[in-house]
């Protein structure tokens, strides 16, 4: 009697098979008809993580970004970075910090296609994911672009054929056309942001910080694990520099409230007493109205159209970080 | 004496500026605090003064209580009153204090105070020290979560207090007065909605909670409103920075800069290899660098007054990093030499000193104790790196160590227990007679350092007086808790790691 395989063996099998599609595209003289996304049910994972548990994480001193945007490599080899890994031409200045199944960074990969963009996610399964999702979109991204090279007429027609099969539902991402970037400027990497943020990035490296539908973390005895905390804030201000933008999401109105609260004053006595808040001022409504990325995190994430799926509100924040303060004495 | 005698937890020297005398030696051991003149090492005062040194105290009672868990609900009001307590001096004879040990100690800069941390009852104590050497109880305020490390600001005024959660928090060393600020009852409204949860079972329990709620509501409406409960914890604090993991060590600096203005920093460590370079206050919340290369808990760092641009940090490593710490920059990984390889790693200690001599100028030395470790190691610091000299050789595992300057002499904290080298085995009978202190002067020859045992009578009356007896009857599991409160660096280091499927 043949048990059914179970669902351990169904996704390491699933994995083997989307791992040998990559391996053969990645052969020379090896045409693969065709380019598969991952399914997201073979990666699915419980949605929260302990913040403050003991991963098994990878989290250097000197972060080795080379492997991560091998397009963005910087063609001289002798220059290195202090753990010795080859230099990229430009730094990760864009953060999904818990990027779950990448949504955000896809949507914004063509917007700025010269940006280096990382999803940080604490999920194994979930990061497994996106590493995937993005390398497909590339090797995709890659065979439209032969396509398109080879000859403009004939291979259009071929092209538009093998997309529209009858796409399943699950395999997202899937697109016809060769968009600006060619997903080259994204990629996930698996860490607690929470503990090891200032292990990958330097003092105002960064331009931008998404925190998109965080964890709400319900109970009070819980909200220590909220990643937006007056003491995490302060991380925020080190990565990012003066100018640069902290945008926020969440359908859970209490959570917004928190958000706001620890990013504003919300006394003029707590202003005069002073802290991280110094550091951070709100964006106008006219200013979120102007910025697209806004618009692409209120409506490309898979969090973001679950919410609209089940008719739920969406709360947007977005906090500039002022240039520090003078040095009192 | 049949029994064992309490060693030094901690040992510090302290000179008041305006008086003429030699200065105090101040010390922990077992639960309590004693301070010593600094010349003959005659006792001045121990506190509390109704624990007596009596060996006939019940054994059971000098092991650490239990974890205590909090039932109350009402964790503020508990909070009210362990503070109410009496600073326990006033109990009757044979209560003991609650808490039994004291793990960390400080002196402010003019010598006119004394702060300790007494460990079960999470209690910052503040002490005045007066000129003969009496210590006096001005203030007890019970800390939220454990302190892992406590330091004085630069200007001596303030006491910053690094905890087991991973917060920092700054309070006034002597508090004035203070007015809770009265929070507002909040009506208790859920965070999830019916938009935000949707499965079966978390909307059902989103209902159970709503009705829980209002049944919770009207019987409060019952009780009419005098039952205020926001209590706030009774004393100014002040969150100034927190990491996401647990602070093991913190510091104030206070470093000159080309404008000839001194610019003070707060440098924080945690488990999580991280060494934070804050502004100092109020703008602790400005994060200047981070100091990154340790690959397991970082236990205790050191900015040497004399030296103030460079930080020695060492930990679960089988090295030292010396850092020029206000560039982020490490300049030299120290491997950890002369020590048995045995056991992993943890360092208890790292203490700058700066020896006068009779001649010449001082003697300007590094000096690393490991845990359970009877060696300890000296460096100096030239042209950025740190310099080998010869280690010292204790009678005991090295507790603590404070450096008489002025005399070109430091005094060394030894178990007098447990054998050395060892954490956990304990000697079969107290040595007669019992070295709690060891005194050694420095020497230098061509430019190397030598350090050497010498008698005197600071040392050879404390020996000679002893603290207060352990009794040779306890168990196994008394002991292991013993071990506990002095050797506590291992359990730092990671070991189980969770949910990574």
């Amino acid at each position: 009697m043949a048990t059914p395989p179970s669902k351990r063996q169904k996704r390491e099998e699933y994995r083997r098979n989307l791992q040998n599609q990559y391996d053969a595209h990645q052969t020379p003289n090896v045409e693969v008809a065709e380019i598969k996304m991952p399914q997201k049910r073979f990666f699915r994972q419980r949605a929260h993580a302990n913040p403050f548990s003991d991963h098994h994480l990878d989290y250097p001193a000197h972060m080795d970004w080379s492997s991560h945007y091998p397009a963005f490599l910087d063609p001289d080899t002798s220059k290195t970075t202090l753990g010795g890994a080859r230099k990229l031409l430009k730094d990760v200045e864009v953060v999904d910090i818990g990027c779950g199944f990448g949504g955000l960074l896809v949507g914004l990969a063509p917007l700025l296609p010269e940006t280096l963009m990382v999803g940080m996610e604490i999920r194994i399964s979930v990061l497994e994911y996106v590493t995937s999702r993005i390398h497909a979109l590339r090797m995709q991204q890659q065979k439209l672009k032969n396509a398109a090279i080879a000859g403009t007429g004939a291979t259009s027609q071929d092209s538009n054929n093998t997309v529209e099969q009858p796409a399943i539902e699950d395999e997202v991402g899937n697109t016809t056309a060769v968009v600006p970037g060619n997903y080259e400027n994204i990629s996930g990497i698996r860490a607690n942001t929470m503990k090891f943020l200032p292990n990958f990035f330097g003092q105002h490296q960064l331009s931008k910080i998404f925190v998109c539908f965080p964890d709400p973390h319900f109970k009070a005895r819980k909200h220590k694990a909220r990643i937006i905390s007056e003491s995490l804030n302060a991380e925020y201000a080190y990565a990012l520099r003066p100018g640069g933008l902290m945008y926020t999401i969440t359908d859970v109105e209490e959570y917004h409230h928190w958000v706001l609260r620890h990013f504003e004053y919300q006394s003029e006595e707590e202003k005069a007493r002073g802290g991280v808040k110094d550091l951070w001022e709100r964006l106008t409504d006219e200013e979120l109205a102007a910025d697209p990325c806004v618009h692409v995190m209120s409506v490309e994430t898979e969090e973001s159209k679950k919410v609209s799926r089940n008719n739920g509100n969406k709360y947007v924040a977005v906090f500039r970080r002022k240039a520090d303060p003078e040095w009192s004495t | 004496m049949e029994s064992f005698q309490h060693p030094f937890q901690c040992v510090k020297y302290t000179k008041q500026q305006s008086s003429g005398s030699a200065g105090f030696l101040v010390a922990s051991a077992g639960r309590r605090l004693y301070s010593y003149s600094a010349v003959n090492g005659q006792c001045l005062d121990a506190w509390p003064k109704t624990v007596e040194s009596s060996s006939e105290l019940a054994s059971n009672d000098q092991v650490p209580a239990e974890k205590r868990r909090k039932i109350s609900s009402a964790p503020d009001a508990q909070k009210e009153e362990a503070k109410e307590k009496p600073s326990t001096k006033k109990a009757s004879g044979n209560q003991l204090p609650e808490w039994t040990n004291i793990p960390i100690l400080l002196t402010s800069s003019d010598g006119k105070h004394v702060v300790a941390l007494t460990a079960d009852d999470k209690c910052i104590r503040v002490f005045s020290l007066n000129e003969d050497g009496k210590l006096d109880e001005i203030s007890s305020r019970t800390m939220p979560k454990r302190p892992s490390a406590l330091a004085l600001t630069p200007d001596g005024q303030t006491i910053l207090c690094a905890d087991k959660f991973g917060d920092a928090y700054s309070l006034p060393l002597v508090p004035g007065e203070y007015t809770p600020r009265v929070e507002e009852a909040k009506a208790f409204k859920p965070a999830a909605t019916n938009l935000t949860v949707h499965s079966q079972r978390n909307l059902q329990t989103l209902k159970n909670q709503i009705t829980q709620f209002e049944k919770e509501a009207q019987k409060s409406a019952l009780k009419a409103s005098n039952a205020d409960e926001s209590v706030a914890s009774g004393f100014e604090h002040q969150l100034i920075l927190g990491h996401v993991s647990l602070l093991t060590d913190l510091i104030a600096v206070s470093l000159p800069t080309d404008a000839s203005v001194n610019r003070s920093y707060i440098l924080t460590a945690d488990r999580d290899e991280h060494i934070r370079v804050s502004r100092g206050l109020p703008q602790s919340h400005v994060i200047e660098k981070y100091c990154l290369g340790h690959t397991s808990f970082i236990n205790k760092l050191c900015v040497p007054s004399w030296a103030p641009q460079y930080l020695i940090s060492g930990g679960g490593d089988d090295f030292l990093l010396l850092w020029k710490w206000n560039e982020g920059k490490a300049l030299q990984k120290v491997p950890l030499e002369g020590v048995s390889q045995e056991s992993e790693i943890s360092v208890r200690g790292i203490w700058a000193v700066s020896a006068e001599q009779s001649s010449g100028s001082p003697v300007q030395a590094i000096l690393v104790g490991l845990e359970g470790s009877s060696t300890l190691l000296c460096y100096t610091i030239e042209e950025d790196t740190l310099k080998y000299q010869d280690t010292i050789q204790l009678s005991g595992n090295i507790l603590d160590l404070a450096g008489l300057d002025s005399r070109g002499s430091i005094v060394v904290s030894v178990d007098n227990i447990r054998e050395s080298g060892s954490t956990e085995a304990w000697k079969s009978g107290p040595e007669v007679p019992q070295i709690l202190l060891e005194y050694f002067q420095v020497t230098t020859d061509q430019g190397s350092l030598k350090w050497n045992s010498a008698e005197d009578p600071l040392v050879a009356n404390i020996n000679a007086a002893g603290t207060s007896a352990i009794a040779t009857d306890v168990d196994n599991k008394q002991k292991k808790a013993l071990d506990g409160v002095l050797y506590s660096g291992g359990v730092l280091r990671k070991k189980q790691f969770g949910e990574d499927q």
